[in-house]
């Protein structure tokens, strides 16, 4: 069965000379696994939101001194923070795989004289480039250098 | 049609309107023996000659050049003539294209997306015709490899069937017609990007995209709109941005 698109969706601005249906979309029409997918991802945004204040409150700790830092420190271990954490993680690698396979096609075909790599090359070197950053940050927040 | 292969009874729940009758549409069940070769065409074909002929219901070429058979079946938009029924269990729903509002049973109002595909005037626009002794505008290869596959769009709307903001968003211009546009932005004869890039930039944005990519996947032809539709929003910008340092004629 079905549910109503928007009333008003592909409907000519002169009127049909015969009396219409209304559009409408399948019942499942959001519920399919490749809309879900997209409904995710746009949905990791509220998560990235809640990331957004806990940096805000990390920020805060580290301007208030070391009592504040160890309490935030001590919060993080806690199920509740750990858990987000791990969604967050989540939501990055999900974003990312599905931004990485996305992003070479949406690429003009040709910046000035210049043309971009092949899709699959586009493709590969936005992981070389995920991956060596993902190192660098690994390295300069464990203190390994500098 | 030879009669190799053994009939399979199928049911077939398809959507029913009669605009002189119906306040809203509703489903009529049709048992049809179907051959193994047959598509999702052949048995609605069948159902119009051999059960119900008042089933409406468009379709012409039957090898997917047309684009007019494009319906719903089991809810994914599809070329009906190309959707073979073997792909299918014993009950199969057929529905007209979703987001269109309908004429009657199968049939969809087209005027809409033909007003969509006007707006990017899809057509090649030149700022001044060349003479026709100064003979014809020659094309490399590579410049028509940069347009190429936006060419093979059949029209069969079924992008905008798939589409979840034209579900939400009536003025978006919608993937087939953008795709359109971008292919004539890209044609190396043409001078109408700008044009084209206002409109794209207008009421029916091509900002309103937010890349689900639903049209790409059920494309039959492999066009590809989502693709022309997120480089033609960084044609838009580029545009939009360089007008204010070339100016340009109208």
């Amino acid at each position: 069965m079905a549910r109503p698109s928007h009333p008003q969706a592909m409907t000519p601005h002169r009127p049909a000379p015969t009396r219409t249906a209304p559009p409408t979309v399948p019942d499942d029409f959001y519920t399919k696994p490749r809309m879900l997918t997209y409904l995710l991802f746009d949905a990791t945004g509220i998560v990235y939101l809640l990331v957004g204040f806990v940096a805000l409150r990390v920020a805060r700790a580290l301007d208030s001194g070391p009592e504040a830092w160890a309490d935030l420190m001590s919060d993080f271990a806690q199920p509740l923070y750990v858990g987000f954490h791990l969604l967050a993680l989540v939501s990055v690698l999900f974003v990312g795989v599905r931004f990485f396979r996305l992003f070479p096609k949406a690429q003009p075909a040709r910046l000035g004289p210049a043309k971009p790599p092949p899709r699959p090359v586009l493709h590969a070197m936005l992981y070389v480039v995920w991956i060596v950053v993902t190192i660098a940050l690994l390295v300069v927040l464990g203190g390994v250098w500098p | 049609m030879s009669d190799a292969g053994e009939l399979q009874k199928k049911t077939f729940v398809v959507t029913r309107f009669d605009p002189d009758v119906d306040e809203v549409p509703k489903t009529q069940t049709y048992e049809v023996p179907c051959r193994p070769d047959w598509k999702v065409l052949d048995a609605l074909n069948f159902i119009k000659d051999e059960i119900d002929p008042t089933l409406s219901h468009r379709w012409s070429c039957r090898m997917a050049v047309c684009g007019s058979c494009g319906m719903n079946v089991n809810g994914e938009p599809k070329l009906t003539c190309k959707t073979a029924l073997s792909d299918y269990g014993d009950v199969v729903e057929v529905a007209p294209l979703s987001n269109f509002p309908v004429i009657r049973d199968l049939v969809i109002e087209m005027d809409g997306f033909m007003e969509k595909f006007r707006d990017v005037k899809p057509w090649i626009i030149r700022a001044k015709e060349k003479a026709a002794e100064e003979g014809t505008y020659r094309q490399s290869p590579e410049e028509l490899s940069a347009y190429k596959q936006y060419s093979m769009c059949i029209n069969c709307m079924l992008c905008y069937a798939a589409c979840p903001v034209v579900a939400s968003e009536p003025h978006f211009l919608g993937p087939a017609a953008i795709a359109l546009g971008h292919r004539y932005n890209m044609d190396s004869r043409d001078e109408g990007a700008p044009e084209r890039n206002r409109v794209f930039r207008g009421e029916g944005s091509v900002f309103y995209c937010s890349y689900a990519n639903e049209c790409s996947e059920v494309c039959p032809k492999n066009v590809d709109p989502a693709a022309a539709i997120n480089q033609a929003k960084l044609n838009a910008v580029v545009d939009w941005a360089t007008s204010f340092v070339v100016r340009r004629k109208r």
